[in-house]
């Protein structure tokens, strides 16, 4: 499902379904970062792709997404202490593939939870505040791995 | 197929990455992109793989070194870590 917003100076035809009210002349908006989302006026549309971006620019777009997503976790989780722990297990087991399982399930379980947990608070706080917030968490991460490399 | 070590892994490593800064990450990238099944993706791979490369030095490190020292070695890095853990969680908020 893909919402759009609609955007049009008056509002004049009565709501006469269950569908919101939409004017003839009304012009199709690519939602972005600043668009300020008014309820009233959403269009839900059922026939896109679940994620909001579409097209050549919006397939780049999702790359470029995972890989920095990919890198950014990857750098941040070697070393970590659940490569130490999954790298202990393994030695002390002499059954590699049984850890690699075991483990890549478990981290493969709390991403998901991590990115439905995400999701879910998108849908409860407001976005600038979801924003700030995750911009303070980032940088407090970022500050805790610098503390670790440094000690 | 060893159930209890399989088992164990899972757990293991899924209380260690609960809150972890790399599901923190997670959750923070997620909860402000458009695109949450490419964050899920990133994330997920890159954490196999790190787990793979674990995995890989694990192997290697077990077939060079004797039994005995890696079960040392193993021993006291979980003592090590736990007790870190613990002293984190039972200290009040520091900094």
């Amino acid at each position: 499902m893909s919402v759009t917003l609609i955007s049009d100076p008056v509002d004049s035809s009565p709501n006469q379904s269950n569908s919101l009210p939409v004017s003839p002349n009304c012009q199709e908006q690519p939602l972005n970062e600043t668009t300020i989302i008014d309820p009233d006026r959403l269009q839900v549309d059922s026939s896109t792709q679940p994620d909001m971006v579409s097209g050549a620019a919006g397939t780049i777009k999702i790359w470029a997404i995972f890989t920095s997503t990919f890198f950014t976790i990857f750098l941040a989780e070697m070393g970590d202490k659940t490569q130490i722990t999954t790298l202990l297990i393994t030695a002390e087991s002499h059954n590699p593939w049984v850890v690699f399982l075991g483990a890549g399930s478990a981290l493969i379980t709390t991403s998901l939870l991590g990115v439905l947990l995400g999701q879910w608070l998108a849908r409860h706080i407001q976005p600038q505040t979801l924003e700030r917030a995750a911009g303070l968490t980032l940088l407090l991460i970022s500050a805790i791995i610098f503390w670790e490399v440094l000690h | 197929m060893d159930l209890q070590l399989l088992g164990l892994s899972f757990i293991t490593v899924f209380l260690s990455e609960l809150g972890d800064k790399s599901q923190v990450a997670a959750i923070a990238l997620s909860g402000t992109t458009k695109s949450p099944k490419a964050i899920f993706f990133g994330t997920a791979s890159a954490l196999v793989l790190a787990s793979l490369i674990g995995v890989l030095v694990g192997q290697g490190v077990a077939e060079i070194l004797p039994t005995q020292w890696v079960k040392m070695a193993a021993a006291m890095g979980f003592a090590i870590m736990g007790t870190r853990l613990l002293w984190n969680s039972s200290k009040p908020t520091e900094d």
